[in-house]
């Protein structure tokens, strides 16, 4: 561990459109900052920049994109923003009246301090202990986005999408343009139910052109291609001996050879929690949101929040609460009087009340809530780390409805991925077995590191 | 009536690492005046304890991965190999079964362990057992006993009342009290607070700690490794885990000068890279795992770093199980309580826990208990 600690005014963690929207702001007002990113190149996950440019021309060429790519370019363009790429922030630690992280990766552990933190780290896809769902081949439709955009990388063969999130519309067309096969995009929900919300919404939706536009054109491409899209089956079963060949949907058998699972993103609410933030249980997804004040301030002192950290409402909401949170830290910092601060709010305050009318109806279209309830198959694996099925967890259940408690006896959810994937759900069916929303329920506690870490690398 | 304001399991018993160690305590050895006066006397707690450990997986009729494969105190010098040979002198001559090795011989018995260690203390009988069983197996056992237990289920008053204690209890459905002749105090580190509600001072303080454990990998290490003069311990899990502790702080937290028991106590970083250091230094191939995670817990300690069993004189029925590495000693003096409290072959658990008695402390309570 090197003990060479860089200082700065701010540490961003995490470099999406939230914490680029915040560096610019506090960049144009002189402040010292560090992007941080597990990431080798900024972008996040909407912007994930591939090693080949061809592929970004190819993948996303969305009208929803534009404001974020002349954002990423002009945040590749600070030159006095520390970008520190490839490195996970695994700690942090207030006690030394500055906030130091500690940052891991291949090359060892290194520090960084700065007087104020932005987390701004991001979602990932709700995990869907589905039967089948631990199958090689079988993916949250994110990371199969991942891989297309990061690496240009298509499954072989037929890419079966199934879920809630319409985002899957556009996910299958990226596969497509990348040059894989889609074997049918699958929605839960039925058509009526969609066509509803839709035309409720339709003036919200109207004002959101570019997502809606871009759901639209992926559709129409994919009518193009011959994809079907169907609605109202569910997804029960994904089959295979030693990798995914098959799904059931509805009453059909659909031949495939991957499957994307597209029901929504949880927040990444392991450095949050871990640093004492108030959260609370973002609906309808689950998961643990950061809780905030109108500059994007987090329940403790000098640590602010912006983007799907503070619950999960799609790229252009990250953009606007970075450039809040932006404004906040450098109030607080005394790097920009109150007036100029509150114009940058006021202007993203305005834009942030449709772009969230547009979220909530998002998350209404896309709710996972009856698909996840359909999920209580004894022998399916609810902890992918420790092998721990979700009949193991309802015995334990039984015994006591405390998901720590649950936890402890089974070891569902500590492996190497400290509950990631399986904790919403625990909580789920601890809150049912108790009759109570899993709002009310004590989640996880998270520790230190949040990444696992080489133990010959943290010590001295 | 069994009541535990959050889940069987969910404080310190939940949260520790684990060691049956039956050797004189290295915190022991840390105190002036050398070599662990007070820990010797625990020794004939411990010489039960290893019978209690040996039987109990039977005697509860579950699995609780009890490993009694043996443990190594290891030396990397010729100090502590002196201090290793005292300890081991004194162990004996109160009845324990320690050897004294040698580095090469330690290292034929334990080939992981590193080139630097000289000689080591070897104790057939120490081990570990799995933290994560232990609270449920014993609520599962007094329940099928006929005990009843109540979670989430909150003491929040005790009075004397002349012929018996009242209860103030509040559980999910509603508050409730309960008249009882005779209380146990088995609160852990909260057990100073419910002294407090029966108007008593019980000198035990909260002291955090750090844990850490490491991916899972094929089993290499059947024994309990400390070493007499570093805060260490570690182990493997049956799950392939390594544990590794010893003592390290972690820090409480506060609220207005007084000890925040609800939230977990604060990492301090520098204090887990030290305790990696001395892990890695004894068992140098647990450099290349990962850890995953590092867990703060808060355990009791007494002035005299000895635990509190038996009844207060102050207050005729009211006893305390508390402070001490009770989840190796655990068992041991639950068992003998209950013998107290039930008036049962009384004599021989007094004089068995009278190392622990709170008699010790009476002092304190000159003006209290009223
Ligand atoms: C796989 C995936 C694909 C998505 N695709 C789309 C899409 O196509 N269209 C759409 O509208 N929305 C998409 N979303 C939602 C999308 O995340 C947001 O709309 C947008 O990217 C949010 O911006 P953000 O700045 O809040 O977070 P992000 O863009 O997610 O940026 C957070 C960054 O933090 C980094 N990070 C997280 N934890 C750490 C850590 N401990 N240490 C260091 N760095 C860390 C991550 O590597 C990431 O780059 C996707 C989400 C996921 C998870
Ligand atoms: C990190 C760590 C490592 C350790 N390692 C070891 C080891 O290797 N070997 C060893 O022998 N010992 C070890 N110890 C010590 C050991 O864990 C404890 O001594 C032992 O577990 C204490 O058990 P207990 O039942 O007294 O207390 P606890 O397990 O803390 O139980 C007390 C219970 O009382 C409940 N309670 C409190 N107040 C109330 C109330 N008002 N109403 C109802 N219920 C209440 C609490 O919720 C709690 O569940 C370690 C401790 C820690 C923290």
């Amino acid at each position: 561990m090197t003990n060479s600690i860089h200082h700065y005014d701010v540490a961003i963690i995490g470099g999406g459109p939230a914490g680029q929207a915040a560096a610019l702001v506090l960049d144009q007002n002189g402040a010292r900052i560090a992007v941080i990113d597990e990431q080798q190149r900024p972008g996040g996950q909407i912007l994930r920049q591939p090693p080949q440019e061809f592929a970004m021309a190819q993948s996303m060429k969305g009208k929803s994109y534009t404001s974020l790519k002349s954002q990423l370019r002009a945040f590749e363009a600070l030159n006095r923003c520390d970008w520190i790429g490839g490195k996970s922030v695994i700690g942090i630690d207030r006690s030394g009246g500055t906030v130091d992280l500690t940052l891991a990766s291949g090359d060892g552990i290194t520090q960084v301090s700065a007087n104020r933190l932005l987390i701004a780290s991001g979602c990932y896809d709700l995990p869907i202990p589905i039967p089948g769902w631990t199958l090689p081949g079988a993916m949250g439709a994110g990371g199969l986005q991942a891989l297309v955009k990061a690496q240009a990388v298509v499954p072989d063969g037929r890419v079966l999408l199934a879920g809630t999130h319409p985002l899957m519309l556009i996910v299958a067309t990226q596969v497509i343009a990348a040059g894989g096969t889609v074997a049918e995009v699958a929605f839960d929900q039925r058509q009526s139910f969609l066509a509803r919300l839709l035309i409720k919404g339709a003036g919200t939706a109207l004002r959101n052109f570019g997502l809606m536009l871009d759901a639209a054109s992926a559709w129409a491409t994919l009518r193009r291609a011959g994809v079907p899209v169907t609605f109202g089956q569910r997804l029960s079963v994904i089959e295979g001996l030693n990798r995914v060949s098959s799904a059931r949907i509805g009453k059909r058998t659909v031949h495939c050879d991957a499957v994307g699972l597209c029901y929504g993103f949880l927040p990444q609410s392991d450095l949050p929690r871990l640093a004492g933030l108030s959260v609370r249980w973002a609906q309808p997804t689950g998961g643990w949101a950061a809780e905030h004040d109108g500059w994007m301030r987090s329940s403790v002192s000098q640590i602010f929040v912006a983007g799907e950290t503070s619950g999960v409402a799609g790229a252009p909401a990250a953009l606007l609460e970075g450039q809040i949170a932006g404004a906040g830290i450098a109030l607080d910092l005394g790097l920009i009087p109150m007036d100029e601060a509150e114009a940058i709010r006021r202007d993203a305050a305005r834009k942030q009340i449709r772009v969230s009318r547009f979220a909530a109806l998002l998350d209404r279209i896309a709710d996972p809530t009856s698909a996840l309830t359909a999920l209580r198959d004894a022998n399916t694996i609810l902890c992918r780390c420790e092998d721990v099925t979700i009949g193991a967890v309802e015995t334990a259940l039984i015994q006591d409805s405390d998901p720590n408690s649950v936890k402890l006896v089974t070891r569902c959810g500590m492996g190497t991925c400290q509950g990631r994937g399986c904790e919403h759900m625990l909580l789920r069916l601890a809150a049912h077995k108790r009759g109570v929303g899993p709002n009310e329920l004590r989640g996880f506690t998270s520790r230190f590191p949040v990444r696992p870490t080489r133990i010959g690398d943290l010590i001295g | 009536m069994l009541v535990e304001q959050a889940s069987t399991g969910s404080g310190a018993s939940g949260q520790n690492a684990g060691s049956l160690h039956f050797q004189i305590e290295r915190r022991f050895l840390e105190r002036k005046g050398g070599l662990g006066l007070e820990g010797e006397q625990t020794a004939t707690l411990s010489r039960i304890a290893i019978d209690d450990w040996s039987t109990l997986e039977d005697r509860l009729g579950v699995s609780l991965h009890v490993h009694m494969n043996g443990g190594l105190m290891v030396a990397e010098n010729a100090d502590q190999v002196a201090i290793l040979k005292a300890k081991a002198d004194r162990e004996r001559a109160m009845g324990l079964s320690v050897e004294t090795i040698d580095g090469a011989e330690a290292r034929r018995r334990a080939p992981y362990l590193s080139e630097g260690i000289v000689a080591a203390n070897f104790m057939a009988a120490e081990g570990h057992a799995d933290t994560r069983k232990i609270a449920p197996a014993f609520a599962t056992a007094a329940t099928a006993a006929g005990a009843e237990i109540q979670i989430r289920t909150r003491l929040t008053k005790l009075e004397w009342q002349g012929a018996s204690f009242r209860a103030e209890i509040i559980g999910s459905e509603g508050a409730f009290t309960v008249g009882a002749k005779k209380v146990l105090v088995a609160a852990g580190v909260w057990s100073a607070r419910i002294a407090a509600m029966a108007n008593l001072h019980l000198p035990l303080f909260p002291v955090g700690l750090t844990m850490s454990a490491s991916e899972r990998t094929p089993h290499f290490l059947p024994h309990l490794v400390q070493h007499v003069a570093q805060r260490l311990s570690m182990k493997q899990t049956e799950a392939g885990n390594i544990l590794i502790g010893g003592g390290w702080p972690s820090r409480l937290h506060r609220v207005d000068g007084i000890f925040d028991l609800s939230r977990p106590a604060e990492l301090i970083i520098q204090s887990l890279r030290n305790n990696l250091s001395v892990a890695t230094k004894t068992v140098p191939r647990v450099a290349d795992l990962n850890l995953i995670r590092t867990w703060t817990g808060v355990t009791a300690v007494t002035p005299d770093q000895l635990p509190i069993a038996g009844e207060f004189p102050t207050m005729p029925g009211l006893f305390c199980a508390a402070g001490g590495s009770a989840f190796t000693l655990g068992p041991t003096f639950a068992r003998l309580v209950a013998d107290q409290m039930l008036e049962r072959e009384r004599d021989e658990a007094d004089r068995l826990l009278a190392v622990a008695s709170p008699a010790r402390f009476d002092s304190l309570n000159g003006f209290m208990g009223r």
